[in-house]
Order: structure tokens, then sequence, then C-alpha cells
């Protein structure tokens, strides 16, 4: 939040030593820095551009990437009205992956995106594996010559449609099918596979994943979750469970994260509860070459930059 | 066609309380000086949240009563934990502030004149524009709950005020009924020409504003008000229906009550799908 640092000088650990502004690879691409935007909380990164702030030139300042939300490929209306709920230690959503459709998507953001310059991960999900490889192609058809796109993360864990997520995010083989198609599509770009966290095993998925050529893990999606409105007796949300997230699933991004981690070694994008610089080192401590900062992102839409600017030392 | 007014910057901003008192027995009056100066259109709202352990997931979104140097104002009544963490500031506290955000009420055709209906704490953009564009040939209609309901320091003498049920010893210029009644009844005597509608309040009161503007053939903008997270478009927890595009197959279009409204022209939106 602005004046936090003011307050609170930021106090770096000695072994933290990564510069999170400075370029580094995931598989095939190279990213301008490790502090991203997490998909469904930054739009297609294009709300909030000119948002002004005095700490910084641009809510873009610093950030290695933003994910875009979730395309897919016919557009979605996503779910009724209320969509949110808000809770102590952060929020239920239910919105139902909203959103323009891929091809409007290449026509119309994509592009805008690269003229601005913003180094961006598109989100892509579906409800048949092969829509995937579809989606890539059409992609690297469209966007072979961008700069600044640069990569792919597969979203195999939206926990709100009935007819996707699940399924896909659960099936180690599912995964790896998802994965692979994608990968055939996608030559020299970043693919990344990002993983549900309600799954008894996500290691055993993120080595599927790997295996059929994901670059990177990105862990964690949203946790399911319900709340119940006590004067009426029902669920808040009118499909009744909601994607959880904000500071109360930090402690289990980071389990996934460590899970994956000691359990195979992939690198591993974590994503989950960050809202501070410290929440970050948390995920890096752990061993993950990049975070996402996904619901602090909505309440400020500086809160990544701000993260990738305590992180850099002086 | 009505002209549109041209945006101020949105921006992050650290903000002091200078008072945060009741205006009436609902309507609290929330003053801040934030730390630049500091703009906004009526119809714009900003999101307010607290700082340190006092701090939401997300903001509280108000609709700007006025703003001017360094001064910000609102107001708001207390309807979840939210709003009441709000009513416990007191001046000098420290607060964060992003706006102003949103699509503004449109300024003034300067054919017309302005039919303008606020009910409650859907005061503050309706008021706001009034400040800014009011003129004599106008008329403004505001209603509240009961005489205590009604912030009479804010309200302009020019404006009309209508309550739920009258009591002993109340004002006895004040309509009883409810602010489309109060409209009616003075646009039938006062007579109309070529005017527009701007609204905010209860859904109830929208729909009628809008129903009082389609009979007279008059343009109609409302100011709605729903669950949000971001503010910003971020996340699409906000959306109001709209009519569909000409050629498409669906029964409507979402639009970001953040970023699209909160201000809509009353025909462009579906009202069955909210009510």
């Amino acid at each position: 939040m602005a004046g936090n640092a003011e307050r609170n000088p930021v106090k770096l650990p000695p072994w933290w030593t990564l510069d999170p502004v400075a370029e580094f690879r995931i598989g095939p691409r190279a990213f301008p820095g490790r502090i991203w935007t997490a998909s469904g909380c930054f739009a297609y990164g294009l709300s909030g551009h000119d948002i002004a702030s005095s700490e910084f030139d641009s809510p873009y300042t610093g950030l290695g990437a933003v994910v875009t939300k979730t395309v897919t490929p016919a557009p979605r209306s996503g779910n009724p009205m209320p969509r949110l709920c808000e809770l102590p230690h952060g929020a239920l959503n239910s919105i139902g992956l909203e959103n323009v459709g891929y091809e409007r998507f290449l026509q119309e953001t994509l592009p805008e995106l690269e003229r601005r310059g913003v180094p961006t991960v598109v989100s892509l999900a579906a409800t048949r594996p092969d829509e995937f490889g579809e989606m890539c192609e059409a992609l690297q058809s469209t966007a072979a010559g961008y700069e600044h796109w640069h990569g792919v993360e597969i979203n195999l864990s939206c926990p709100n449609v009935a007819e996707g997520g699940h399924d896909f995010g659960r099936n180690p083989e599912t995964v790896a099918r998802c994965v692979a198609v994608s990968r055939e599509a996608l030559p020299d770009r970043a693919l990344l596979a990002k993983l549900t966290p309600n799954v008894t095993d996500v290691a055993e998925l993120a080595a599927a994943a790997a295996e059929a050529g994901a670059d990177a893990i990105s862990v964690i999606n949203t946790v399911i979750g319900l709340e119940v409105d006590l004067e009426s007796g029902l669920p808040v949300l009118p499909r009744r469970y909601g994607g959880y997230s904000g500071p109360g699933i930090l402690p289990i991004g980071l389990a996934k994260t460590d899970e994956i981690v000691q359990k195979t070694g992939l690198p591993v994008v974590g994503v989950g509860g960050i809202r501070t610089y410290q929440d970050a080192l948390k995920y890096f401590a752990l061993g993950a070459v990049a975070v996402q900062v996904g619901t602090a992102q909505m309440e400020d839409p500086f809160a990544a930059a701000r993260v990738a600017r305590d992180l850099t030392r002086a | 066609m009505n002209p549109s007014p041209s945006m101020v910057p949105a921006r992050q901003y650290r903000a002091t309380v200078l008072s945060n008192r009741p205006v009436s027995t609902g309507l609290i009056h929330l003053v801040l000086e934030c730390d630049a100066p500091f703009g906004f259109l009526p119809g714009q709202f900003a999101m307010l949240n607290f700082t340190g352990a006092q701090r939401r997931t997300f903001g509280r979104p108000l609709s700007i009563l006025a703003g001017e140097g360094l001064r910000a104002e609102f107001l708001y009544r207390v309807v979840g934990s939210g709003t009441a963490d709000l009513s416990r500031l007191v001046p000098e506290d420290e607060m964060t502030l992003l706006g102003p955000l949103g699509t503004p009420f449109p300024d003034r055709p300067e054919d017309r004149d302005a039919v303008l209906l606020a009910g409650g704490v859907g005061l503050p953009p309706v008021l706001a524009w009034w400040d800014r564009h009011g003129r004599e040939t106008d008329r403004a209609y505001f209603g509240g709950r009961d005489a205590g309901d009604l912030p009479r320091e804010l309200l302009p003498a020019a404006w009309k005020m209508s309550i739920d049920r009258r009591q002993d010893g109340d004002d006895e210029r004040l309509f009883e009924g409810r602010v489309p009644e109060l409209a009616r009844t003075d646009l039938a005597a006062t007579g109309r020409g070529k005017s527009f509608v701007l609204s905010c309040g209860p859904l109830l009161l929208l729909q009628a504003a809008r129903r009082l503007a389609t009979e007279h053939d008059w343009p109609c903008f409302v100011s709605m008000e729903e669950h949000m997270g971001c503010g910003y478009g971020a996340c699409k927890g906000c959306v109001v229906p709209l009519q569909p595009q000409p050629d498409s197959p669906d029964p409507w279009r979402n639009a970001t009550c953040c970023q699209d409204g909160p201000v809509f022209d009353a025909d462009d939106i579906v009202w069955n799908r909210i009510l």
C-alpha cells in the first residue's frame, strides 16, 4: 500500500541475492523480471495502465510479466452476480472465466500489449485438450514476431468452470495431453502449466506436465471455498463454491511449491497470497524462480511493482 | 446527444481524514485530504481502504460527493463491517484512495433541463452534478427514509425532499412518499420542456426514473451500485447486463460497473436480469 515502505523500511535477508528485475530464462525464453501479475487479477494487463502514483511511473514498473486473464476458445459471459465475496484474509471469487474469446484477444488485445511493450504471458483454458493446441497455433501464427509476448500459461485448474478446470488439472494423463499439444505449437516461447492445489499429489501432476514439455509450473490457483450468508442460511455465491485467494492461501501456495521443488526439482513460479516482498521472499526461499501477485493487485494496481521495487537491492 | 466530459486521470493517493461525522441519522460525511491535488467528474467514485492491520482485501467503492484542491468528500451509510470501520475513522487517520474511477454522468445537453432524482446514499453523484452544472430551470429531488435521514446541511435550498413516512412535528413542506411520486407531482404542477434525467439510489428508484424519462421521451442516465473487487476493470467482479450488440445471438452482454459504469444509459441496461 502507498506509504508502507516509508513506515517499515525494507529489510532483505542476506541469502537474497537475485535481482528481481534482471533477465532470466524459463525454457526457450528470457523474461525481463521475476515479479509477475497473476492471471485474472489484472484483466488483460491493460485496465489501469494509466493510473498514476507518486511512487511508480506505471503499474508495469519492474514487472517481469503480466499473465493475462484466461482466454478460452469461445467468448464467455461468466457467472451470475455476485461473483465476489470478501473475507477477512482474502476473497472468494466465481467470475466464471468471463473473457472475449481468443480470436478477439489475438486481434485486439495482444497487439495492444505488444505496442505498449508489456511483457506478456497468455493464460489459456479450454474444454478439450486439442483446443489448447489450436489456440497455441493461432497465437504462434499471429504473434510469432512479437517481442514482448513471452509465453503461455495453461490454466488447468480454474475451479469455477463446471465443464473445464477440475478434470484437466486432476488427472496426470490429461495434464500431459494439454501440455503436449501446446508445446508442439510453441517452439520458442515459454510454456507454463498452472496447477490446482485441490488435489492429493500436486508433484505427480507437475512431473506429468514437465514430461510432456512444460518449461515451468505455476502453483497455485485458487483453493475451493464456500461462504455462508447467516441471515439466509445459503451460500453467498450463486454457484455455491468459489476460488479462495488472498493472504489466507499463502501457506498453501508455499506448501505446494515446496512439494514440487522437493520432489521434482522443476522450475516453479509461485502464486498465492503474495501481498508484500516478504511473502514473495518465502516462495523464493523455497526455490521458486519467479512469483505472481494476484489478489493484492486488485486492491493496489502497483502491488506487483511494489514487490519488485522492494526486492531490488539499492 | 449528450456531451462526454473530459476525463480526470486516476491516481493512487495517500489521504488523511479531516472529518468523519454524521449529517443525518443514516448518512456520514467523510472529508479527506489527499497527498496530491484531487479532481473528479460527477458520477465517478473512488476505492478507499484502511492502512495497517485494518486494511481490507478490497477497497470500499464510494461515490465522490465533492473534490477540490487536496480535498475529497464522500457520503456513506453503514451497511456492513467495512463501512462500520469507516464510521470509526477519526481526524488524522490515514487511508489510501484510488480514484477518480469509472464513467461519469454526461455533461448537460445545452437544450435540455435536468431532472435529478437521488435516494438515500445515492445522493453524492447527483449532488456533485448539480454543484457543477445545475441551473435554475433544473429540478432536483431527494428522498430519505424519514425527516432525520435528510442531510439538510448538504441539500441545496432548491431541492425538493420526500420522506417515506411523515411524523408529528415534521416539516410540512416534506412530501410524504417516494421520490418518483414527488417528481411526478412537482413536474405536473410546474410543467416541463425538453429535459433529461439523472438518478442514483435504490434499484426501484432507478427504474422509476427510467419510466418517467421514457414517458416524456427524455434521455435517462443512472448510476448503478454493485459489489466490487478492484474498482478499475481488472477483476470482472462487478458486471451489469447491457443490451447485446445488434448482430449478437446473446440475450445480453456484460459491462463492468466499475469501468464501463457506474453511470449507464438506462435504456442500455437489461433490467429483468438484475431485478
